[in-house]
């Protein structure tokens, strides 16, 4: 139960809003989404696969749940 | 424990439910999103192909304008619908004769159905037989035809939407507006506020929850137009009003193409997930408090 509570605190980070553990990792996932499809469409042709993205995106998505 | 239990026994309908008909067939979909798959084809297995569907989606151009021209039709829609529904639910809340005829009667647009909604304003919109082209004619000397005219077939479905969905914004602000308490608005008026400064400053902020609701259900509804639109001008002329409802219908049924459909459709869901989000924080969520 502590532990639950202690996920759910709304912590402040550097994002804006108030987020709790889920709310950043909603917006990681967004982002995640949001850069793949980006990439495809213009990077990816350039000849930089699109795993590039997935790991820039998994390195930012825990950075935003850690710090957000 | 006995009482969580208890808690965890009431809301199994409803995660079975929700479960069964809503999270299942999301996974669902963007599993079948990662496959080629023609159930109609010679081979109708579903063959995984990664991101593929995704990659012909993103240099999609016919996707690409379906999508544009959806922000525009979802814009203008639902700006008419909020000021019209707001300055409807006002008039409602006034005495007049009629009155509640006349409440009865807005509504009944309400319950009918999109397919039908967009027969009858077929019928109307008819050169030959529409009652629209005939009176447009006859007063301004407008000849309207929304199989020809690209802007025209894009601004009837908009009037269309606004027509069938307008009551519903009307009665949300009623039940937002009949549950407001008096005394701000009295103290505002003893203050001499104008009109405009009480709209702007009391009634605003205090609808602006059921405003809100309101913006993401006619938000969500207006991205996933299809029968309406479909019986009304078919995507057409051209692709003038192939929205992305239409577009998604146009993939799946006559082609039969439904990995990349559901790519479409996980695409959509996305985008309109990231609009009511982006709606709630830039107008509802708490500011993060800085030491």
């Amino acid at each position: 139960m502590a532990s639950d509570s202690r996920n759910n605190e709304k912590q402040p980070g550097f994002l804006p809003i108030e987020t709790n553990w889920f709310d950043r990792l909603f917006i990681s996932i967004v982002i995640w989404v949001a850069l793949t499809l980006f990439w495809m469409r213009f990077i990816e042709p350039l000849g930089l696969s699109v795993w590039f993205a997935v790991a820039i995106s998994a390195v930012l998505g825990a950075y935003i749940i850690r710090k957000g | 424990m006995h009482s969580q239990k208890f808690g965890w026994l009431l809301l199994s309908p409803t995660i079975l439910i929700l479960g069964l008909f809503g999270i299942f067939p999301f996974i669902y979909v963007v599993w079948v999103s990662f496959h080629q798959w023609n159930p109609f084809a010679a081979n109708p297995l579903m063959v995984f192909n990664w991101a593929s569907n995704y990659r012909t989606l993103v240099f999609d151009k016919q996707f690409l304008a379906s999508l544009g021209i959806t922000i525009a039709f979802v814009f203008f829609a639902v700006v008419s619908e909020l000021v019209l529904g707001y300055v409807l639910a006002q008039a409602l809340m006034k005495d007049f004769p009629g009155k509640a005829f006349f409440r009865t009667i807005h509504t009944l647009p309400l319950i009918m159905a999109p397919i039908i909604v967009g027969s009858v304003w077929k019928l109307m919109t008819t050169p030959s037989i529409g009652i629209i082209p005939y009176l447009l004619r006859s007063w301004f000397g407008y000849d309207l035809n929304i199989g020809q005219s690209a802007a025209a077939a894009f601004t009837i479905t908009v009037i269309m939407d606004v027509w069938h969905w307008t009551p519903l914004v009307t009665l949300s602000l009623i039940a937002a507006l009949v549950s407001l308490p008096p005394d701000p608005f009295e103290q505002a008026q003893i203050d001499g506020a104008g009109k405009s400064q009480i709209f702007w400053h009391i009634t605003l902020p205090l609808i602006r929850p059921a405003l809100l609701a309101t913006v993401f259900i006619r938000l969500m509804d207006a991205l996933r137009t299809v029968d309406e639109v479909l019986m009304l001008t078919g995507g057409g002329p051209g692709s003038s009003t192939r929205y992305i409802g239409v577009h998604i219908f146009r993939e799946v049924f006559p082609k039969t193409n439904y990995g990349y459909g559901s790519a479409i459709s996980v695409v959509v869901l996305y985008l309109t997930i990231v609009v009511c989000w982006l709606l709630y924080v830039g107008l509802i969520a708490p500011r993060a408090k800085r030491g």
